[in-house]
């Protein structure tokens, strides 16, 4: 019992990094009012440019930078189609998933039989040492692979940049009010093409990510809808790096219990009431792909509950998401 | 020197624009796609030859064409018909696929003749990918939830119950195959002609039907009052909300449509994957043809090619299918690029811009 809830943590925090970088940069994007549903695509891209790059070079660093910059690359295509061409960010993000995913796949299928050695493994800075003794949780979370450690600072560095630096308050000025910002003096063209470009770079370090550390090797189609998770994941945090730990860290559970679930039991004894009626629900609800929903249905209704509760003057939406934004009087 | 770039709005774009669009969009990504050809050592011309006038000359390869147009019509019809009153459906895969279940589910457990089997299936397949298209249409219509999101999620909820039922209730045949059992004969939609399934006509019949929806009805200008303006549609008496409910329900229906004609006429049984995503290729479908259902059924052929010739150009070169998706997704991309330069004139100035006039001499132009 001990060693499988190990397991699972360690699973989980493995899983939430992945979802917690894609999901950072779409926040980010997401507040500046561009929606990015590329994510998935510049993840493949990632994937495969930081593994070709590890397996030609050894360097898992020179990897994950690679993949960040072609995340990036792909990203910049998306900013400058909705933010110079005011094209519609929907089709646009869905057509560089489209791409991404199939040039991944043209030029990904030779590198299948390749393998690397994963990122190193380190325990954590100062107190690690000491703490990877704790039963249970201390090998979780107190060793893990660098970007694991990364991907948390980074949150911290993403929570202060968009609500204590003036960078990140003129983005978020961008996304709910792109007008206004302008007349305030802000550049809504450049702040809006850094933001979909800081949220292509972490796409991109996701993927690295995922086939540096969490896979070890490349697979096409790899990401395997993690892209669209980081989409809901953004929608059910309600757009706050906080509760965007929260959600990874909970969304991972899920991924890493769904693989587990059949050495669960959670079901009652023969015996006991209403064990007839209640074991066969349970058993459903624990089958990997009925959990394999459960990201997707609690992301609608945390977004359903968010829009009807908007009308109390919440934030629920960034108001400039999808809209581009021209400066002519028309 | 400078040169400055000028953006302005155009009064209205010339007809050569206009039909000149989609053609140079197409031709456009093909060259770009040679690109990733010759990079595999690939003679693009002969890859391209194979793609396209092998897929149209043969009998093969035009009964396989037909074949595979009939899902990607109805797909992008389920995307065509909410664009035209302003809202985005890109859950057309999960729709799709909630018909599609549904309609085999109806095919393997109902024991009826074949001519009235295959209508229930219809049947069925519609109703089951209307309520999955309904969810996301009442949600915006009554709270105004944006149904590219809701729609989009649900999609992929729809895939994994297609997963665990296909590996749990509905498995079935040799093997743990994550698949249905084979259909009957009397759950297989009849053959038309050389390999082409009736499903053909239905998709047929629903083009026409969407067309004398949208250019002969009232109904049809409602919607497309409402997806132009749907303030002033809702003063005029409109219902926003029956509107929105409608042409999504009747979109997800055609999606199922297409969904349950692929299995029971081409596939034969369900299996998981049994489709490369027709339902997101709708989108680019749905956009190309965007000004009526006829263009969107052309638009469903010319992809229907493209996926053909795909898996000859694989089969013969050795190339991976994955350069349909490389090119469906740059045809698309240059087509919103062309999008702007049909709304857009752009000029560029070689002036001497005020800055300029020196107030130091300048060294050297360059």
């Amino acid at each position: 019992m001990v060693s499988f809830i190990a397991g699972l943590l360690d699973a989980t925090v493995q899983a939430a990094t992945v979802l917690l970088l894609a999901g950072m940069g779409e926040l980010i994007s997401e507040r500046a009012g561009v929606l990015n549903l590329g994510v998935e695509g510049m993840m493949l891209v990632g994937a495969l440019g930081g593994f070709i790059t590890t397996v030609l070079t050894g360097s898992h660093w020179l990897g994950f930078g690679v993949g960040i910059l072609l995340g990036m690359v792909l990203a910049l295509v998306h900013a400058f189609l909705c933010i110079t061409l005011k094209s519609n960010q929907v089709i646009s993000g869905v057509m560089l998933t489209l791409l991404g995913t199939g040039l991944t796949t043209f030029f990904g299928s030779g590198w299948v039989e390749e393998s690397i050695s994963g990122f190193p493994q380190i325990t954590f800075p100062l107190v690690g040492q000491y703490l990877v003794g704790i039963p249970v949780i201390g090998e979780a979370l107190f060793r893990s692979t660098a970007t694991d450690y990364l991907a948390l600072g980074l949150l911290v560095v993403v929570w202060y940049f968009l609500y204590h630096s003036n960078l990140g308050l003129e983005m978020i000025a961008v996304g709910e009010d792109p007008e206004m910002a302008d007349t305030m003096g802000v550049s809504v063209f450049r702040l809006r093409y850094l933001a979909v470009l800081i949220g292509g770079g972490f796409a991109g370090a996701a993927g690295a990510h995922l086939s540096l550390a969490f896979s070890q090797l490349w697979v096409p189609g790899m990401t395997a809808g993690r892209g669209w998770i980081a989409v809901a994941l953004v929608i059910f945090a309600q757009w706050r790096p906080r509760r965007m730990l929260v959600g990874a860290y909970l969304f991972g559970l899920l991924d890493a219990l769904r693989i587990r679930s059949q050495s669960i039991s959670l079901t009652l004894g023969p015996d006991a009431p209403l064990a007839g009626v209640i074991n066969p629900i349970v058993e459903f609800l624990m089958t990997p792909q009925i959990m394999g929903t459960y990201p997707y249905l609690a992301t609608i209704i945390v977004l359903v509950y968010a829009v009807i509760r908007t009308k109390s003057d919440q934030l629920a939406v960034p108001s400039a998401l999808l809209q581009s934004y021209s400066r002519e009087t028309d | 020197m400078n040169v400055a770039v000028t953006v302005d709005a155009r009064e209205d774009s010339p007809a050569w624009l206009a039909y000149g669009t989609p053609v140079f969009t197409v031709l456009a990504a093909l060259a770009v796609s040679a690109i990733a050809l010759v990079v595999l050592d690939v003679n693009p011309v002969a890859a391209y030859r194979t793609m396209f006038v092998e897929t149209l000359v043969t009998e093969f390869g035009l009964s396989e064409t037909l074949t595979k147009a009939i899902p990607l019509i109805l797909t992008g019809l389920a995307v065509y018909l909410p664009l035209k009153a302003g809202l985005f459906n890109i859950g057309a895969e999960g729709q799709l696929v909630a018909g599609a279940l549904a309609g085999t589910w109806i095919g393997l457990n109902v024991s009826l003749p074949g001519l009235a089997l295959v209508p229930l299936m219809f049947v069925a397949a519609a109703v089951a990918g209307g309520i999955w298209a309904g969810i996301p249409a009442y949600l915006r219509a009554k709270w105004d939830v944006n149904e590219i999101i809701t729609s989009l999620l649900l999609t992929f909820v729809a895939l994994e119950i297609q997963s665990y039922l296909l590996r749990g209730p509905m498995q079935g045949g040799a093997g743990n195959f994550p698949q249905s059992d084979r259909f009957s004969e009397a759950a297989t939609i009849p053959e038309l002609f050389g390999g082409v399934h009736a499903g053909l006509l239905a998709a047929l019949c629903m083009v026409i039907a969407t067309y004398v929806l949208m250019t002969k009805t009232r109904l049809g200008f409602e919607i497309t009052f409402v997806g132009s303006n749907d303030e002033a549609a809702q003063q005029a008496g409109m219902s926003k909300f029956y509107v929105y409910l409608l042409v999504f329900v009747v979109g997800g229906a055609f999606a199922a449509m297409g969904g349950i004609s692929e299995i029971a006429g081409a596939q034969g049984r369900y299996r998981a994957g049994f489709e490369p995503g027709y339902g997101f290729t709708a989108i680019p479908i749905a956009l190309l043809g965007r000004n009526s259902a006829f263009k969107v059924m052309l638009a469903g052929l010319f992809f229907a090619v493209l996926f053909v010739g795909g898996s000859s150009m694989e089969v013969a070169f050795g190339v991976p299918a994955a350069l349909v998706e490389i090119i469906q997704a740059l045809v698309i991309l240059f087509l919103i690029t062309a999008e702007f330069f049909k709304s857009y004139r752009v000029g560029i100035d070689l002036k001497r811009g005020p800055a300029e006039t020196p107030a130091h001499p300048q060294r050297g132009d360059d």
